[in-house]
């Protein structure tokens, strides 16, 4: 509970602010986790939230959103789902290896620079099957010497 | 006219592509971009403290203070970050796709058309939601193939999610929403954003991916632009 309450405090919401729901699934219907996952239903997050009870991180909703925003443009309301979702990962610490090192590299140079990123995240590639896809990424290679942005 | 330029990391490494389209596109209309100096990443999606993502682009726009008003952000993540930061509009942030209107294509010489291609204009998500970040005409794509004449492919799945955010996280979500994409749609993808670019690549087999602005750049006959 403590969990989601704090994730709810990295959002520009409230929990009462999800009163306004009207219940009417148009999320649901054009979420692009239901691709993946069927059944997947936004709203019944929200409604969750608002009754104070907790979302769990391996939920499809927490694990799959894309961030398309498809929920935002298609809610009454225009409640930005895909913020409460990135809020509820932080919370629960679901970071990728990939992500992980995305971080890392931000944090060290103020940017991300791909090669240092690639160079934390081989294990990931290597087990997790992208080493079949690199030939389809040639034309991304490239290299260049890393930014470090002055700190501020 | 003169632009303050935020490539963003993308732009710096594996879309460096798009980098060298976009600079050379602006240079033949006689554009100067110069970058925001000392510019730092904007968070892209990798953030879920909305403070903490809304500071990197705050950083950005008080580096950008004093010497443009004026911004250009071609990826669609670092243009949203950027301009949802800038809460009193102080600044113009603009993605490219919105100068790109009647009065560019007037102004633009043409030496190639795109007679008998085919296309599919494929804005992925941030170009077109949330709306107050949406790019103005959601059509210019569309707008820029049948103008010099080539066919358009794939309408009911532009605004479909390729799944990209996702593909260094859970690669078969990624596989299966590009596919959805790559399925109901014909001939040569055009994108904008590096992720969607990405996505696309890794599952489109023999169909070519190309920039926006590889397009632009073949229609004024830079050779081997696509």
């Amino acid at each position: 509970m403590q969990k989601t309450e704090y994730a709810l405090e990295l959002t520009d919401y409230r929990r009462q602010d999800f009163s306004v729901c009207l219940g009417c699934k148009i999320c649901a219907s054009v979420c692009t986790v239901n691709d993946v996952s069927s059944g997947t239903n936004p709203q019944e997050m929200l409604q969750r939230l608002f009754m104070g009870k907790d979302v769990a991180a391996d939920e499809p909703l927490v694990r799959f959103c894309t961030g398309c925003y498809r929920c935002t443009g298609a809610c009454p309301w225009e409640i930005r789902i895909p913020d409460v979702v990135r809020a509820l990962r932080h919370v629960h610490a679901t970071e990728s290896p990939f992500e992980k090192a995305f971080k890392g590299s931000v944090a060290l140079f103020g940017r991300v620079y791909e090669p240092y990123v690639l160079m934390k995240a081989v294990p990931f590639l290597l087990t997790g099957g992208y080493m079949k896809h690199m030939t389809r990424w040639m034309e991304y290679m490239g290299f260049h010497l890393p930014h470090k942005v002055k700190r501020t | 006219m003169e632009y303050g330029y935020y490539p963003g990391c993308s732009l710096t490494g594996s879309a460096h592509k798009l980098d060298k389209g976009i600079r050379k596109v602006f240079a033949k209309q006689g554009h100067t971009l110069r970058e925001i100096p000392d510019w730092n990443c904007c968070g892209a999606f990798e953030y879920g403290d909305r403070k903490e993502l809304a500071g990197f682009s705050k950083k950005n726009l008080e580096k950008a203070r004093g010497h443009f008003t004026e911004i250009v952000a071609p990826c669609p993540a670092c243009y949203k970050n950027l301009k949802e930061a800038d809460e009193e509009r102080e600044f113009a942030v603009t993605h490219p796709l919105d100068l790109f209107d009647e009065a560019f294509f007037t102004a633009m010489k043409q030496a190639r058309d795109l007679k008998g291609q085919v296309f599919t204009p494929y804005y992925g998500c941030i170009l077109l939601r949330p709306k107050e970040t949406a790019i103005r005409n959601t059509n210019v794509m569309e707008e820029t193939i049948t103008r010099f004449g080539g066919e358009v492919s794939g309408e009911a799945v532009k605004d479909r999610c390729c799944g990209g955010n996702q593909i260094f996280i859970n690669k078969d979500v990624t596989e299966k929403l590009s596919r959805l994409v790559l399925e109901r749609s014909r001939g040569t993808i055009v994108v904008f954003c590096p992720l969607c670019h990405m996505a696309m690549k890794t599952f489109s087999g023999e169909r070519k991916v190309v920039y926006y602005t590889d397009l632009l750049l073949h229609i004024m006959g830079e050779g081997g632009a696509l």
